[in-house]
């Protein structure tokens, strides 16, 4: 289903075609939402545009080696202290509010500039 | 035990001293003279006893404020903050709950993104989505 996607998302690029559903919260204020391009962002990956997929939407490039590095944490069972360390420093606590103001502090500016 | 007016022992399980004949069961001191019993400990945190914190969807709702388009997933990450914060206060029941509300909106956007998009492809294909695959807009 994911893998099916991807090859949507590979052959097809969003701002060229008319198939992919538009934000809902755009339509409705006129404001983009913190994923807003994140489509657009996922066809240039897709397609090692790594500039073109930063300019469409930065958060989702940023976040693609954190998502990878919670998938590692995810997959690995056996966590030792050290990484049971790095796995509350990464996705615990004050992690989690850097990461809520970093997604409200972006929502805001990109509706601004 | 020993009983608290005469001070001779008894067994743990009599109800009255059997030398003066006074009550040994705190429930029937009820002049608090001799100080009623400590009250029971609360009852430890229980997670099934692993003290494992609860899971706080913190990568779940990055991934629905990323692709869904829609902000559920910043409800998700405002309460992946208070499960961590109220497990650390010591409040696991609250962190219990903050976790289970933040599984709720991460799974609210997750589906509400995916009925959104198949009732878009829907209704793309019903107007002619073949027309709009090419049209160049």
């Amino acid at each position: 289903m994911a893998g099916l996607a991807l090859v949507v998302y590979f052959l097809f690029d969003p701002s060229a075609s008319g198939i992919f559903p538009k934000c809902p919260f755009l339509l409705l204020t006129g404001l983009k939402c913190p994923g807003c391009g994140s489509q657009r962002a996922l066809h240039a990956l897709l397609h090692l545009q790594i500039g073109r997929a930063f300019r469409e939407n930065p958060m989702l490039v940023l976040s693609v080696p954190y998502l990878f590095t919670a998938l590692l944490f995810f997959l690995k069972k056996e966590k030792n202290e050290k990484w049971q360390a790095a796995d509350d420093l990464l996705f615990r606590g004050k992690a989690v509010w850097v990461i809520l103001v970093l997604v409200l502090a972006f929502w805001l500016l990109r509706n601004i500039f | 035990m020993f009983c608290p007016k005469c001070g001779s022992q008894n067994s743990d399980t009599a109800g009255f001293c059997a030398s003066c004949g006074a009550p040994l069961k705190p429930a029937a001191n009820t002049g608090g003279s001799y100080g009623a019993p400590p009250p029971p400990p609360p009852p430890p945190p229980n997670y099934g006893g692993t003290g494992v914190k609860p899971k706080n969807w913190l990568v779940e709702s990055i991934l629905v404020t990323i692709l869904c388009c829609l902000p559920f997933g910043i409800a998700g990450i405002v309460n992946a903050t208070k499960v961590d914060s109220k497990y650390a206060a010591g409040d696991y029941a609250g962190a219990e709950q903050a976790s289970q509300e933040a599984a709720k909106w991460t799974k609210i956007g997750f589906f509400v993104g995916i009925g959104v998009s198949v009732i878009y492809l829907i209704w793309m294909v019903a107007m002619g989505g073949m027309a709009a695959m090419q049209g160049g807009y």
